[in-house]
């Protein structure tokens, strides 16, 4: 009792310096940060947690989008693996991935190099490449739509000055990959511009030591420059792969015929996964088959992103540790 | 103290705004509904735009004059996923609009239309003066859930120039047609093609129709039937006749070089290929776009005799969404919209036939260039329509996919039809 009595003001007193002076002004505070909080929370709930609940009952139900779902157990993820065209929509995206990842990260980080050189116009060389970013996707696609047009087209006329016969970018199945991934890499500035910030980081005085060990300008790039920037490179990588995994917007407007109508491209060659999701849950009304797509899709994500977490012990150095 | 004080009043105060902003908008959200005895306003969500929507919205003008009872409000909204998903909540946000009759049967058997019998009875409309192969598309179950306003039909067209210069007449026969093919397809010295006998505005409906020429059929009452000897055949005639012709590959290449659709570079208006079977909208674009091109069009040249002017048929419709909140008067407007005065203006400024055969001999459309031909194909009894079903999407997709095996040099007819027979196991029902 008298150890009690004795330690009571001494909890108090620390309650008190480390907290308000008013304990019910701060549950008051409380509930009025929550209120100014509420749209967030409401949008969170609303917009984040129930869809993703919803999706993952309804990849176990038989779904149309307007009567009630039927539950039919694991039956959509055993079509899927019996439906050729979703394997094909997963190599195709897969095929892009392998395709557009690296050149995104070889392209973005060279070009960070040229921006990065003090010469005159530099900011303007730097806002014309971002430039590219803040065009809609929709409108840079049906823009080089018509620049990828075999007869038509600039691409090809400007191939054809180097004596070179352009291909049938949109026509061809072999060539339709590069065409999606040429049209993703015309927006590489924003990944150019986290790379550009990245090399002002680099020490000045790693440089010059390089220098004087006799280090030529690809030497100092291996042993200063890409140790460096790998933490960056990792961040640029996952952001780089999660997107070509959901790629959408630039296959659908290449690919699209007409207005409205159903186009995968020549030999289905331009059908991501993205693309066949969205068929079966808006044109075909699969919206059951369509949430169990992005079930694997999500767990194919997190399998290759952690994939790609743990091959970064081996290449990507922190420089304070 | 003081200060403390008034921060805590000032937050409160804040805080009293939040909510009572949060509970103004949400209420503003909800006063939508409220309806007073005025009359009734009606929202008529098109697919439209451009000259369509200007054109329509004049009829809708015009039918807001006649009346007191009821308002229409027209809104172009040309994305149809949008469409669909206003459909799906219990409020929907339009009372009418229009689509393609190969989805009626899809949407129907989900109970998003709503069944249009009761008001055809009460509005008068008479079924009978409508193209027979375009009303099969409308029903689903022994009801009817949307009615045609415009409606499209497949020929056979040619550039007069070209089939004279090497001598051609206008085919009858399939037999013609591919002596006519061969003619009129010419390359360089390179082997490519510099123009090509018969074009392919849309391999899909391009074969689809020759299925029907060759007295085939893509589906019957108990599915979809891709491998019907009839469908079998013209796919075949088409991968010997106009693919093996000049090879895959060249075929290609020749279509990677089309410009736009209907546009100057279109290869049939830019004397690039000197047959095409399309639609009746054609006639109108022709005048616009390549006036100078002088052409003709004749009937789809039959496989057999009995199937003389076999053609397909397809539709654009008008239906009343299941969770529209002013039925009755959407049917009185779907009405005014079908009666014939007014689908004679719309179809007109479309280059569209009009959906009602009595119609059809109306001297508005002698304008429109070789019109007649389309006009008269849809009434003949080898007018046909691919089903409207809920699997039509599924099935539409999987044989463009066949179609395009078989253009590719990837396949043949029968291994790509069977294809699509292993599909069809997980179609919607």
């Amino acid at each position: 009792m008298s150890m009690l009595t004795r330690r009571r003001p001494e909890a108090r007193s620390t309650r008190r310096t480390e907290g308000s002076k008013h304990p019910r002004r701060n549950r008051r505070s409380f509930w009025i940060g929550v209120a100014f909080a509420s749209p967030f929370i409401v949008g969170f709930l609303g917009l984040f947690a129930y869809p993703i609940l919803a999706s993952g009952y309804y990849s176990f139900t038989d779904f149309n989008l307007f009567q009630s779902p039927d539950w039919v157990g694991l039956d959509n993820y055993e079509q899927m693996a019996n439906d050729d065209v979703f394997w094909k929509s997963l190599a195709n995206t897969l095929v892009l991935a392998v395709l557009g990842v690296p050149l995104t990260i070889a392209i973005a980080l060279g070009g960070a190099h040229l921006l990065n050189t003090p010469i005159k116009g530099q900011p303007l060389y730097r806002a014309v490449i971002y430039l590219p970013s803040i065009i809609p996707i929709v409108v840079g696609g049906y823009l080089w739509r018509w620049l990828l047009n075999t007869q038509y087209g600039f691409v090809n006329y400007f191939l054809s000055w180097f004596g070179i016969t352009g291909p049938s970018w949109l026509q061809e199945p072999d060539w339709t990959k590069p065409a999606i991934v040429l049209v993703v890499l015309w927006t590489v500035g924003g990944t150019m511009i986290i790379y550009l910030a990245a090399l002002k980081d680099v020490p000045h005085e790693l440089y010059e030591a390089a220098s004087i060990d006799g280090a030529g300008p690809w030497r100092r790039f291996l042993n200063v420059t890409w140790p460096t920037v790998s933490p960056v490179t990792l961040f640029q990588v996952i952001v780089c792969l999660i997107a070509y995994l959901q790629i959408f917007t630039e296959p659908y407007v290449l690919a699209q015929e007409r207005l409205n109508n159903i186009s995968s491209g020549p030999d289905q060659s331009m059908l991501t996964y993205a693309m066949y999701l969205y068929q079966n849950a808006f044109v075909y009304l699969k919206m059951g088959y369509a949430s169990a797509m992005a079930w694997v899709l999500f767990i194919v994500t997190l399998i290759v992103t952690l994939v790609v977490l743990a091959s970064s012990k081996r290449w990507v150095h922190y420089g304070s540790k | 103290m003081k200060n403390s004080f008034f921060t805590t009043s000032r937050s409160r105060r804040l805080g009293a705004i939040a909510i009572a902003t949060t509970a103004a908008l949400a209420l503003a959200g909800c006063s939508g509904g409220g309806e007073s005895d005025g009359p009734t306003t009606l929202k008529f969500s098109y697919l439209w735009s451009g000259p369509e929507a200007k054109v329509l919205e004049t009829i809708i003008d015009d039918f807001n004059a006649s009346q007191d009872d009821i308002v229409v409000k027209g809104v172009s909204s040309p994305d149809q996923q949008k469409q669909l998903t206003s459909m799906s909540s219990s409020n929907g946000s339009f009372d009418i609009s229009d689509n393609f009759g190969e989805n009626v049967g899809s949407w129907a058997a989900k109970g998003v239309l709503a069944p249009l019998d009761e008001y055809i009875e009460s509005e008068g409309i008479d079924l009978d003066d409508f193209a027979p192969a375009a009303l099969d598309q409308m029903e689903h179950d022994g009801q009817t859930y949307a009615l045609p306003i415009a409606v499209h039909s497949f020929q056979l067209l040619y550039n007069k120039t070209l089939l004279d210069e090497a001598g051609v007449e206008p085919p009858t026969t399939m037999d013609e047609l591919a002596d006519a093919v061969e003619k009129l397809t010419v390359t360089d010295d390179a082997g490519k093609i510099t123009q090509i006998g018969i074009g392919d505005a849309n391999t899909t409906t391009t074969l689809t129709t020759m299925g029907f020429a060759f007295g085939g059929s893509w589906s019957d009452k108990n599915g979809p039937t891709p491998t019907d000897a009839g469908n079998i055949e013209a796919v075949d005639w088409w991968q010997k006749n106009v693919v093996d012709l000049v090879g895959a590959d060249n075929l290609a290449d020749f279509k990677a070089g089309e410009g736009q659709y209907l546009s100057a570079e279109d290869s049939f208006f830019s004397g690039k290929a000197a047959m095409i079977i399309d639609g009746e909208w054609r006639s109108a674009s022709a005048g616009e776009v390549a006036p100078e091109l002088d052409w003709g069009v004749t009937a789809i040249p039959a496989a057999t005799p009995e199937l003389e002017n076999a053609t397909q048929v397809t539709s654009s419709t008008l239906f009343i969404p299941t969770n529209s909140k002013h039925k009755d008067e959407a049917a009185q407007f779907l009405s005014y919209l079908l009666s014939p005065e007014v689908m004679e203006k719309f179809s007109l400024t479309l280059g569209n036939l009009p959906a009602r055969t009595s119609l059809l001999d109306s001297d508005a459309y002698s304008d429109l260039e070789n019109f007649e031909v389309w006009a008269d194909a849809l009434t003949s009894p080898n007018a046909q329509s691919l089903a409207s079903a809920p699997y039509s999407a599924e099935y539409a997709t999987d044989l463009g996919n066949a179609f395009d095996d078989v253009v590719r040099g990837n396949s043949n007819a029968e291994k790509a039809l069977e294809y699509v027979t292993t599909r069809t196991e997980n179609y919607t029902k």
